[in-house]
């Protein structure tokens, strides 16, 4: 993977806590003093919080159909 | 306690989700439907408690693992009655405020947050049918990669995940513009 993919990645995992110890630990104090490093992260929590809420819209339209189908 | 029922239809949820939740539809809503109407609600109000209970139920299986130790039925309708419930007080309180007295001060506080949802769910939009269905079918409706790579023709999984990775940055680029002046100080 390219290394932006890659750090894409690591964001994700990190997030998700799975990360190695040590690693996680690295990414952590990286943030510390690295600005870009931290819009990166509030950048990717946004682009999960956008797919969270277009998810809802889609499912909650998902239910209209089926209750329409159901019960008219 | 975790019961093997509960566990099929967790899987069954992610994986075959439209006729999932249309069995549980099907099953639970009139019973729904039932309670709220004995409890001075209309056919509308018990839809959209129902389809809220639903919502909150799907995501705690993709986000929290849950596994239920009732069966279903009695934890949406646990659900919905708290939501119901919750939405009587509302409405009470708002009939004893509109015929309370309003102060000068107290008057127009109500933030509009729907304009940051509107332009989130905007980026979400622009991506392109295939990113966009990618992205929300793992992260929000939790399929595993496996599912997604077969539905959507990659040729591996890795390749579905070195594109879900790619179609996550252009979304997080995508949302920079809005990250900019939300954070402005």
């Amino acid at each position: 993977m390219r290394p932006l993919l890659n750090e894409v990645q690591l964001l994700e995992d990190y997030l998700k806590g799975t990360l190695p110890e040590e690693q996680q630990l690295d990414v952590a104090v990286r943030l510390l003093w690295d600005q870009e490093l931290q819009q990166k992260l509030a950048r990717q929590r946004l682009a999960y919080k956008a797919l969270r809420l277009f998810g809802r819209r889609q499912l909650r339209a998902e239910l209209e159909a089926i209750h329409t189908r159901l019960f008219g | 306690m975790i019961s093997i029922q509960s566990l099929s239809m967790n899987a069954a949820l992610l994986t075959d989700r439209e006729r999932t939740l249309e069995r549980i539809y099907a099953k639970t809503y009139p019973m729904v439907r039932h309670y709220v109407k004995e409890n001075s609600g209309t056919d509308d109000d018990a839809k959209d408690i129902f389809q809220e209970a639903l919502i909150t139920y799907y995501e705690k299986v993709v986000y929290d693992q849950l596994t239920l130790t009732s069966s279903l039925s009695t934890y949406l309708m646990g659900i919905c009655k708290n939501l119901w419930r919750q939405e009587l007080d509302k409405r009470a309180r708002k009939t004893w405020l509109s015929e309370a007295p309003i102060d000068e001060v107290g008057e127009e506080v109500i933030v509009d947050d729907e304009q940051p949802t509107a332009t989130l769910m905007a980026f979400v939009e622009q991506l392109g049918e295939t990113c966009r269905s990618l992205l929300v079918s793992f992260y929000y409706f939790g399929q595993r990669l496996e599912q997604i790579a077969e539905q959507h023709s990659y040729r591996s999984v890795r390749s579905a995940t070195v594109q879900k990775f790619k179609c996550l940055e252009r979304l997080r680029k995508a949302v920079s513009h809005l990250s900019i002046n939300q954070f402005k100080l």
